[in-house]
This record gives C-alpha cells, structure tokens and sequence, in this order.
C-alpha cells in the first residue's frame, strides 16, 4: 500500500499531509487519555501495536502473481479506536519511509491516511455496527480486521487515481485500474489476516479478559460467553 | 475438544488454502514474478504520468537499502520488534494469571 516517494506531485503529498496532521494530533492526545485512564491498556497496546509491526513487515505472494503486506490495523481499531491506531500507523510508516525506502517523508502523509486513518476506520465502523449485535464476537473481529486492510488498499488506489487521471476516463478509470493492482492482491490477504487477528483476540479474551470489559470493547455477556465457551 | 478449537482450525485451514492458492497459482503462471505490488503500482504510475520509472525524483532525499538483502535484514527487525512486544505482553499476562490463581 505504500506510494513511494516522489511518486505523488508536490500538491497532493502537502493535501495528504494536512489531512493526516490533525488526526495525528488528536490521536496523541486520545493516547495520553486512554493511558492515564488505565495503566493497564498500555500492555494491550503492546499486542495490538505489535501486530501492526509483525504484519505489516510480511511481503506476501497472493494469487495474481504479485506480493503485498498485510496492514494488522483492525485489531488496534476495535481496542482503541481508529485515532490511537493512526498514531502506531505512522511510527510503522516512518521506521519503513526512513530505513526500508517504503513509502517516504512528503508521502507519508498519503500513506497514514489509507493505512492509519480510512482502514481503521472502515474496520471500526464496522465493529461498532455489529457489537451490540447478536453477531459472533469473533466473526466481528475476523470483518473488522479484513476490511481495514481491504478499505487501506481501495484508499491507496483512490489516492493514486486522483493524482493521476487516465488522459481520457479521468479519475475513475485510473480508480479501477490502480485497484486491479492493489485491491484485488489484498483480498486473499485480507481474510488469512482477518482469521489470524480473530485467533489473536481469541487469545487476549482468555488471558486478560478484564481489560477488555474496563474498556467496554464488547458486552460484558459477549466476554463471558466467549470465556465460558473455550 | 475439538469444538474447542474451532477458531484455531479455521485459521491453519486459512493459512493452508492460501499456501495451496499460492502453490497453484505459482505452478500455472510460469512467468509470475511476485513482485511487490507497490512496484508494479509504481511502474503503472509511470505510464500514466509518462515518465520512466527511473526518473522519477524522490521530493526529499531518502536513504535506500544499498540491495536487497540489507532491506529483508531491517524487514526482519521490524517483524523482530512486533514478535517482543506481542511476547512480552502475553508473558507478562500468563505471568499475572498465575500469580492471581495461586494467591
């Protein structure tokens, strides 16, 4: 998902950015927030951030013969909300602009929107849709995850298309051009992430349980059924 | 038993059917060379703007890792750095758990 550098004109790397910078700000401070609030929610932090850091290091072929990452956003997103998952976002993002030539400093901008912001986004819309639901707690999770990652790629590849109309079908030409290449990698991707991030929640149900209640990430009868039942 | 594990079934079946997918697909397109897509991105970008990819100048300077095995090398830290943190938050919790029980 990452534009690399250079490859945006100097206009939409700065619009990228401004859009970026507050969400960044308020993301700073809804951390401070959450952390002084709970001491507790900073080794689930550690999880849900270090997840960002495993998947989003793993080039993995998919299906039409090219390679991509997972983003492993959807976890952080549920936990904490799409603005704390933007800030770890961009700490990925400038580790991998700075030492990996993956993505850059003018793009980054760009790529903290559809990594850090829209995919987390899109992920938390949907937990938030079906939590109160009688929907499986982990099929939640399985959808949230995959369509962070999904909405991260389709972001990318609107943000190239406005960049860089087709000369004749304009924006959405490019759109669905630039989808081909990003979107349709992502989907098996995606899912493998989806289960894997389900499997890891799974996991922080049994260990930790209370903190996850405290921080009224699912109903309290969801937490316990899902204890009860493993 | 195995009811209770259903989440970790579906998940080996998941990362199976992907290698399988990934084996198939690999084995058909004889050609395919699993680039990454941000290259091929790159390169379409290219053709759009009409410039070679080669030309294009980064908008600030950037370092890039001098081959490839350098990159895969600071890949592996970053996957290295997520693997301690995510092992020892879950340590640390087992470790809570048990502490809890026996007191």
């Amino acid at each position: 998902m990452h534009i690399m550098e250079g490859f945006l004109p100097l206009q939409w790397a700065v619009f990228w950015w401004l859009i970026a910078l507050p969400c960044l700000v308020y993301g700073v401070y809804r951390l401070k927030k959450v952390m002084d609030a709970d001491r507790e929610a900073l080794p689930l932090l550690g999880v849900t951030g270090g997840f960002i850091f495993i998947l989003s290091s793993l080039k993995l072929p998919s299906v039409t013969g090219s390679c991509s990452h997972p983003t492993g956003t959807g976890l952080s997103a549920i936990c904490f909300g799409p603005w704390i998952t933007s800030v770890v976002c961009a700490i990925v993002l400038l580790f991998q602009a700075l030492f990996l030539a993956h993505g850059g400093l003018s793009v980054l901008g760009a790529n903290v929107v559809s990594m850090g912001i829209v995919g987390p986004l899109a992920g938390y819309a949907v937990y938030r849709a079906l939590r109160e639901t009688r929907v499986n707690m982990f099929l939640t999770v399985f959808l949230a995850c995959a369509l962070a990652d999904m909405f991260t790629y389709i972001t990318t590849s609107l943000e190239l298309a406005l960049a860089y109309p087709a000369e004749v079908e304009g924006v959405g030409s490019s759109f669905v051009l630039f989808m081909g290449i990003f979107a349709i990698t992502q989907v098996p991707l995606a899912i493998v992430e989806g289960v894997v991030l389900a499997l890891v929640f799974k996991y922080i149900v049994q260990l930790k349980p209370d903190i996850l209640l405290r921080m009224n990430v699912f109903p309290e009868e969801k937490i316990n059924a899902a204890r009860d039942d493993t | 038993m195995v009811f209770r594990y259903r989440l970790e079934i579906l998940a080996i079946v998941a990362v199976l059917t992907f290698c399988a997918l990934f084996l198939y697909t690999s084995s058909m397109m004889g050609n395919a060379e699993f680039a990454g897509s941000d290259t091929v991105g790159s390169a379409k970008i290219a053709e759009l703007a009409g410039v070679p990819v080669d030309e294009i100048q980064p908008l600030i300077p950037q370092w890039v890792p001098p081959s490839g095995e350098v990159e895969s090398a600071l890949f592996a830290l970053q996957a290295a750095i997520g693997g301690i943190m995510v092992g020892l938050v879950f340590g640390y919790w087992i470790g809570q758990k048990k502490g809890t029980k026996s007191t």
